[in-house]
C-alpha cells in the first residue's frame, strides 16, 4: 500500500446517488455526477451545505451504501473492499457506539476488527485515550458520554489501526473551541505523519486553515476543486488598515475615516477598508499629519468563503442547502 | 481464517456485552424462577404429583420463556446496530457483513444458552429440593428446548434483517406458533371439511414453516406411543435428529438473512 506521493488515495469518478423512498416513490438525486481525487499525503476538504451531499459520499467511499451510477476507489481498490479498509480509519457523522461499552472497551472491539492482538490493543487504546482528552472518562459508559465526548470517542477508534487514510465525516461538529483546535492540529499532525485526510465539514474556516485542497460540492455536483488560495483567486480587493489616535471619534478620525469603509473605532484605535486602487502610502502620510500611528496593513483578498457563498447562491436562485427532489418514478 | 474468527468472536462477544446489559432479561429469569416455585406449591397440594407438575412447568417455563427471549433478542439487536447507526463504524472496518451477522446471531445463541442453563438450573435445584433427582428424560427435554429456542433466534434475527422490531416480532411469533401446531393443521387437512382452496393454503403453510413441535414432545403422541417426560421419552436418537433439522434451519435463516443484509443500504 506505498503508493507513490501524489498518487490517487482516493478516486471517485462520475458516481451518483439516487435515494428512492418507498410507497411516496420520491426521488432524490443526492449525487449527480461526482469526479474528484484525493492524493497520497494531502489534507483534503470536502465543503458544502447541508444537504450537499457529503455524506453520501463519504457513506459510498466506506461501502455502506451503493451508489447508483459512477466508480469509487479508496488506496487502489474499488469499493467496496475489505483490503481497503484494513488501511483505512473511519469517523462517521455524528457518531453513535454500544450504548454500555467504556472507550476503552469500544476501541477493544474496533482493534479486534482489525485482528490487533492484545498487546498492541492496549497500548494503542490508550495513547489514543489520551490523545483525544478522555482519560478522566475511561471508566463512564458511552452512554453517558456528551456529544464532544463521543466525537472525541469516534476519532479514537478511528485511528486505532493507525491507519494509511483517514475519513472523517464532519470531525469538528458538536466540538468546543478548544476541541476544535485540538482536532485541527490532529489533522495536521497526521498529515505530517505520512497519512492522507479526507474530511467534511460546512464550516469554511475549519476547512480554509488546514487543507491542502479542497472541494467544495453543492446539491450534488462539485462546483470546484482546488488549493484555498487558488480558489479564491489572488485579486486584491482592497486594504485594511487599522491606527493608533488617541481620540478615534474626533475630527482628525473623522477626516481619515472619509477616506475609506467598514470602518470600525475602538478605544484607541480606528480600522478601516480602502478600496484596492487607493494609493496606500499617500493616505498613511495623511494619518501621520493627523497624529496617527500606523498598526497594521493588510491586503484583502477574496476568501473561499466568497467563492462558497457566491457558487451556493448561483446554483440555485435562494437556499444552497438540499438535493434536487423529483416526485414520481 | 483465525481473523476471521476473530472477527465474528469479537461481534459475538459484543453482542452478549450489551444483551446481559438489557433488564428485561433478568424480569423474565424472575418470572421462571417463580413459575418453578409456584410449581412446587401447586405439587404440594397435589398428592404424589410434585415431580410431574415440577418437571411440566419447569419446561415449559424453559421452551415459553426461551422463545420469548429469543424472539425479543433477534429482532432489537441487530435492528438496533442500523437504527443507531453503530452499524456504521462497525462495517467500515474490515469485516464482511455476514460476518457481522454470523457474529450477532453467535453472540445472541450465547446469551440464550446462558440463560436456558440459568433456566435449567432453577428447575433442578427445586427438583432436588423436593427430593425427585433429575432423570435422563429431564435432560433430553432440556436440551430440545434449548434447539427450539435456537431456531427461533434465527427466525427473529431473518426478519429483523429487512423488518421494524415490532412486524418482526408479530412474523417471528406467528411462525413460532404455527410451527408448534403443524401436526394439528396436518390433521385439519385429512378432514372432509376443508375446501380446497384453503387445503392448499395450509400445504404451503406446512411447507414454509419450522416443525417446531418436534422440540416440544412432552405430552403428544409420537408414532402412536404417548411421550412424556414424566414416563416413555424419546430416545438421545431423536434428539440428534432434531438437533440436526433445527441446524439445517438456521443455516437457512441466516444465509436468507445474510444475503438480504448484504444488500442493504445504511444510510
Ligand atoms: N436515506 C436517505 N433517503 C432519502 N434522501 C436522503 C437520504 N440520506 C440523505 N438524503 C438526501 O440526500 C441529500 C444529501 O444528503 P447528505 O447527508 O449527503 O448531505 P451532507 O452534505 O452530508 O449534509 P450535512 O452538511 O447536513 O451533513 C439531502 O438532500 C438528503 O435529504
Ligand atoms: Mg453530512
Amino acid at each position: 500500500m506505498t503508493a507513490p506521493p501524489g498518487e490517487a488515495v482516493i478516486d471517485v469518478a462520475d458516481l451518483a446517488k439516487t435515494y428512492r423512498t418507498p410507497f411516496t416513490r420520491r426521488r432524490v438525486e443526492a449525487l449527480r455526477g461526482v469526479t474528484f481525487q484525493v492524493r497520497r499525503g494531502e489534507i483534503f476538504g470536502f465543503l458544502g451545505p447541508n444537504g450537499a451531499g457529503k455524506t453520501t459520499t463519504i457513506r459510498i467511499l466506506m461501502g455502506l451504501i451503493s451508489a447508483t451510477a459512477g466508480t469509487a476507489k479508496i488506496l487502489g481498490n474499488p469499493v467496496p473492499s475489505r483490503q481497503a479498509r484494513a488501511r483505512l480509519g473511519f469517523l462517521p457523522e455524528q457518531p453513535y457506539f454500544y450504548d454500555y461499552l467504556t472507550v476503552g472497551e469500544l476501541l477493544d472491539l474496533a482493534g479486534r476488527l482489525f485482528g490487533l492482538d492484545a498487546a498492541t490493543r492496549k497500548r494503542r487504546a490508550d495513547e489514543l485515550i489520551a490523545k483525544v482528552g478522555l482519560d478522566r472518562a475511561r471508566t463512564q459508559a458511552l452512554k453517558k458520554f456528551s456529544k464532544g465526548m463521543m466525537q472525541r470517542a469516534g476519532l479514537a477508534q478511528a485511528l486505532i489501526n493507525d491507519p494509511d487514510l483517514v475519513v472523517f465525516d464532519e470531525p469538528m461538529s458538536g466540538l468546543d473551541p478548544i476541541g476544535r483546535k485540538e482536532v485541527r492540529d490532529l489533522i495536521l499532525e497526521l498529515r505530517d505523519a505520512g497519512k492522507t485526510v479526507f474530511f467534511s465539514s460546512h464550516i469554511l474556516s475549519d476547512v480554509e486553515s488546514v487543507s491542502d485542497r479542497v472541494a467544495i460540492v453543492i446539491r450534488g455536483q462539485i462546483q470546484a476543486v482546488g488549493s484555498p488560495r487558488e480558489l479564491a483567486g489572488q485579486t486584491l480587493l482592497g486594504v485594511d488598515v487599522t491606527l493608533r489616535l488617541d481620540d478615534p471619534h474626533g475630527a482628525a478620525a473623522d477626516e481619515i475615516a472619509a477616506r475609506g469603509d467598514r470602518v470600525r473605532r475602538g478605544d484607541r484605535e480606528l480600522s478601516l477598508t480602502v478600496a484596492a486602487d487607493v494609493d496606500v502610502d499617500e493616505l498613511l502620510a495623511f494619518a501621520r499629519e493627523r497624529g496617527a500611528r500606523v498598526v497594521v496593513v493588510a491586503p484583502r483578498h477574496d476568501t473561499l468563503e466568497d467563492l462558497f457563498v457566491k457558487s451556493a447562491l448561483a446554483s440555485d436562485g435562494g437556499t444552497a442547502a438540499g438535493a434536487a427532489v423529483t416526485e414520481g418514478p | 481464517m483465525t481473523d476471521r474468527l476473530g472477527r465474528i468472536w469479537a461481534i459475538a462477544l459484543n453482542t452478549f456485552r450489551e444483551a446481559v446489559r438489557i433488564r428485561v432479561l433478568y424480569g423474565i429469569l424472575f418470572l421462571v424462577v417463580a413459575a418453578n416455585v409456584f410449581a412446587i406449591v401447586l405439587g404440594e397440594m397435589s398428592i404424589h404429583e410434585e415431580a410431574r407438575v415440577a418437571r411440566d412447568v419447569g419446561l415449559a417455563g424453559i421452551s415459553l420463556f426461551g422463545a420469548l427471549t429469543a424472539i425479543f433478542l433477534g429482532v432489537v439487536l441487530l435492528y438496533s446496530e442500523v437504527q443507531r447507526r453503530t452499524v456504521h463504524a462497525i462495517v467500515a472496518k474490515p469485516i464482511e457483513r455476514w460476518e457481522f451477522v454470523l457474529g450477532k446471531y453467535l453472540g445472541m445463541a450465547t446469551t440464550l444458552t446462558v440463560l436456558v442453563g440459568l433456566f435449567a438450573a432453577a428447575m433442578v435445584v427445586l427438583l432436588l429440593y423436593q427430593g425427585v433427582g433429575v432423570s435422563g428424560a429431564v435432560v433430553k427435554a432440556v436440551v430440545l428446548a434449548w434447539g427450539e429456542v435456537m431456531v427461533v433466534a434465527a427466525i427473529a434475527l431473518f426478519f429483523s434483517a429487512f423488518s421494524t422490531p415490532f412486524l418482526s416480532g408479530i412474523f417471528s411469533l406467528g411462525l413460532f406458533v404455527i410451527g408448534r401446531i403443524t401436526p394439528d393443521i396436518q390433521a385439519a387437512l385429512g378432514s372432509k371439511e376443508a375446501s380446497a382452496g384453503s387445503k392448499t393454503l395450509l400445504r404451503v403453510v406446512l411447507e414454509i414453516v419450522p416443525d417446531l413441535h418436534l422440540y416440544a414432545v412432552s405430552g403428544r403422541t409420537l408414532d402412536g406411543q404417548h411421550v412424556s417426560v414424566n414416563g416413555d421419552f424419546v430416545s438421545w436418537g431423536y434428539v440428534a435428529t432434531a438437533g440436526g433439522y433445527g441446524l439445517l434451519w438456521i443455516g437457512g435463516l441466516l444465509a436468507l438473512a445474510i444475503v438480504i443484509f448484504q444488500r442493504r443500504d445504511f444510510a
